[in-house]
């Protein structure tokens, strides 16, 4: 019998059952796959009850007493998709945070999304959400058949979510930006995260015995760990927080130790303006004018964001770094004129 | 060695997940067209077919005539009598569930949090430690600031209910007053945006939600945008008007082109440096974009952007006398 049918059949023989069906029984049934006696018949029968519970179905072993026998059983509570009883504006929320993902096309687990999609139309009644789901899925099957970069990033994107979740340590050649050296290293993934639009992972680098940032577009090739796929190769370290990492600003990545920096802004600062500085800078407005504070771990990064608001902003401490901003733009002002 | 992206195999699990759905989907829509699940499912229609025979010989032991799935095709529709077994698709598995929800907590909004916790619960009881162990290990952006704005622009989302909202054009620096059709949102290039129909402009635009200064909902209902419609959302910001060309040096170009957009390079240097063009941006954005890598890019036209940026330039240099 072919696996897949297999599954299904196996599945549904669970299902039906009032009563924990014996692995006696489960052989009886499928004498072909499970049959015979010894170790090779379980272990391939629990092979295939792993894969039924990663797609959903809960098979699960109780041991009998009194009233009931020994057996395997699919709790149906626990297997049909149940109403999300949400209220419409939370499910609305669901449904655009759901289509908003697949229209970036690269996001973790795209393809799980694109059937979570799917299952929302039967779970919330959410009209729309199997209709999202239908385009993302015709994209990503044409991202996949064109071969292209994007097809090239969502797979890669898909195979670090894999090794994340199975915890599977991966082997990557990485462009460095500020380095053009290309390195090889292994890395223990942690989690994934999206900044300005672009991906990376995050995970202890061996080759720098820390944890590290590494951007998606530069990473040149990757390859997971094949061996041994439902062991884990790591543990997250103590203490760790993705969010933590995702939201330092580029400036606050440690190069050198801790500087005081002030950038002062002409008018009122704009909400995405005091955005743009992160949680943890300082402001004062006075006259008209912002000034605010922050602690630099990489001043040229600060020197880069401040620049990008051209003539609204101004470096004004420390003193190395002010020059350095007025060589920078005497040397650009020397090139358009 | 890179990684290729593998085509869709014919895998048994993919085609257990999509039988899973397709079975339960066909009991709700008697006589669904083969076409329609196969689009649903992103699979050719041949898939499908295949699906549907591959299904037919399921059953469920002892395999009497009963135990097996009725299902017939007529012409391309097809109808699946109420299958006691598989009536609904099963419970989101745990990376479907993170999935969903890591990009809920990105939206933000006021219900983030009753939404994961949902989610949560529609999750196998033994894989909701599993679920929370993933959730954590994604991060899929900041929500926006304003909260309140996106509450209500999601209640006209999913009302179809216009929006009157006032504007902020960066280029222009100007706001205006438009009614605007809310069809979804977006993220690109760390930015959320509204894609909807401007009615004053009469066709459908992107608007980047930090930039709306307020927002009404309308009572005025609309007409839900069609798949086209929707799936232009997605490639938004039409290019308009020449490409900006900008130069960009060794260290701008590995970062920059390493980012999501719509690059072309012109030339690369030995160095690692190139010229670039981008399609359908403003000379403020040229000028912003170039000056962010600090010096080591320069905006080289058409003539309105280098104008602007050489004046940018020099506006700033002259807050730093020598």
């Amino acid at each position: 019998m072919q696996k897949a049918e297999r599954l299904l059949d196996l599945a549904a023989l669970l299902l039906r059952a009032s009563e924990p069906v014996s692995w006696r029984e489960i052989q009886e049934q499928f004498p072909d796959d499970y049959g015979g006696s010894g170790e090779a018949a379980i272990r391939k029968f629990e092979r295939d009850k792993a894969e039924l519970l990663e797609l959903g179905v809960p098979v699960r072993w109780v041991g009998g007493d009194e009233d009931l026998s020994a057996g395997y059983l699919v709790d149906k509570e626990d297997f049909y998709l149940p109403d999300l009883k949400l209220a419409p504006e939370d499910l609305a929320l669901l449904y655009l945070a759901g289509s908003a993902a697949l229209a970036q096309r690269a996001f973790p687990y795209a393809r799980d999304l694109a059937h979570a999609m799917n299952k929302l139309s039967f779970a919330a009644r959410a009209p729309g959400a199997s209709e999202v789901a239908a385009v993302a899925a015709l994209q990503l099957s044409a991202d996949d058949a064109e071969g292209d970069a994007r097809a090239e990033s969502s797979a890669r994107l898909e195979a670090l979510s894999t090794a994340v979740a199975a915890k599977k340590r991966v082997h990557i050649v990485y462009a460095g930006a500020e380095r053009q050296a290309r390195t090889e290293r292994d890395v223990e993934p942690y989690g994934l995260y999206q900044r300005g639009g672009a991906w990376f992972v995050a995970g202890f680098c061996r080759l720098r015995q820390d944890i590290r940032s590494f951007h998606l577009g530069r990473i040149v090739s990757l390859e997971v760990n094949a061996a041994a796929p439902r062991t884990p190769d790591f543990e997250v370290k103590k203490g760790f927080s993705l969010a933590e990492l995702a939201t330092r600003e580029s400036w606050e990545f440690g190069v050198h130790a801790p500087v005081r920096c002030r950038v002062r802004l002409e008018g009122p600062a704009s909400p995405e303006e005091r955005d743009s500085f992160g949680p943890r800078a300082s402001w004062k407005e006075t006259d008209g004018r912002a000034v605010v504070e922050v602690m630099a771990q990489n001043q040229e990064a600060l020197l880069r964001h401040v620049l990008s608001y051209g003539d609204r902003a101004e470096i004004l401490a420390p003193r190395p770094l002010r020059e350095k901003a007025r060589k920078v733009l005497a040397a650009l002002a020397r090139r358009v004129s | 060695m890179t990684r290729k992206a593998a085509p869709p195999k014919a895998d048994a699990r993919d085609r257990l997940r999509r039988v899973l759905f397709l079975v339960p989907y066909a009991v709700r829509h008697p006589g669904v067209p083969v076409r329609d699940l196969a689009r649903r499912c992103g699979v050719p229609e041949k898939q499908i077919l295949e699906d549907l025979d591959f299904l037919l010989g399921v059953g469920c032991p002892p395999f009497a005539p009963d135990d097996f799935l009725d299902l017939y095709v007529e012409g391309d529709r097809v109808h699946v009598a109420l299958h006691q077994s598989f009536s609904r698709p099963p419970r989101f598995t745990e990376s479907e569930a993170a999935a969903l929800a890591a990009a809920a907590r990105a939206l933000g909004g006021e219900g983030r949090e009753r939404v994961v916790r949902a989610l949560r619960e529609a999750v196998p009881r033994d894989r909701r430690a599993i679920f929370e162990e993933l959730l954590a290990c994604i991060f899929a952006g900041s929500p926006p600031a304003k909260d309140s704005l996106l509450g209500r622009i999601e209640q006209a989302i999913a009302a179809r209910r216009a929006l009157r909202i006032r504007y902020f054009t960066a280029t222009r620096g100007e706001e205006s007053e438009r009614v605007v059709h809310p069809y979804t949102l977006a993220q690109r290039l760390g930015h959320w945006y509204l894609w909807g129909h401007d009615e004053g402009r009469g066709k459908a635009l992107p608007f980047r939600l930090d930039r709306i200064r307020e927002c009404a909902v309308d009572e005025k209902r609309f007409e839900p945008p069609t798949d086209a419609e929707l799936a232009r959302g997605r490639l938004f910001s039409e290019a308009s008007g020449p490409p900006v060309r900008l130069r960009l040096g060794p260290l701008a170009a590995a970062w920059a082109l390493a980012r999501p957009g719509q690059w072309r390079v012109v030339k690369r240097d030995r160095k690692g440096g190139a010229v670039v063009e981008v399609p359908g941006v403003s000379d403020e954005w040229a000028t912003r974009f170039a000056l962010s890598f600090g010096g080591n890019a320069e905006v080289l036209g058409p003539p309105s952007a280098r104008r602007h940026f050489g004046e940018a330039v020099r506006r700033a240099l002259a807050r730093y006398p020598g």
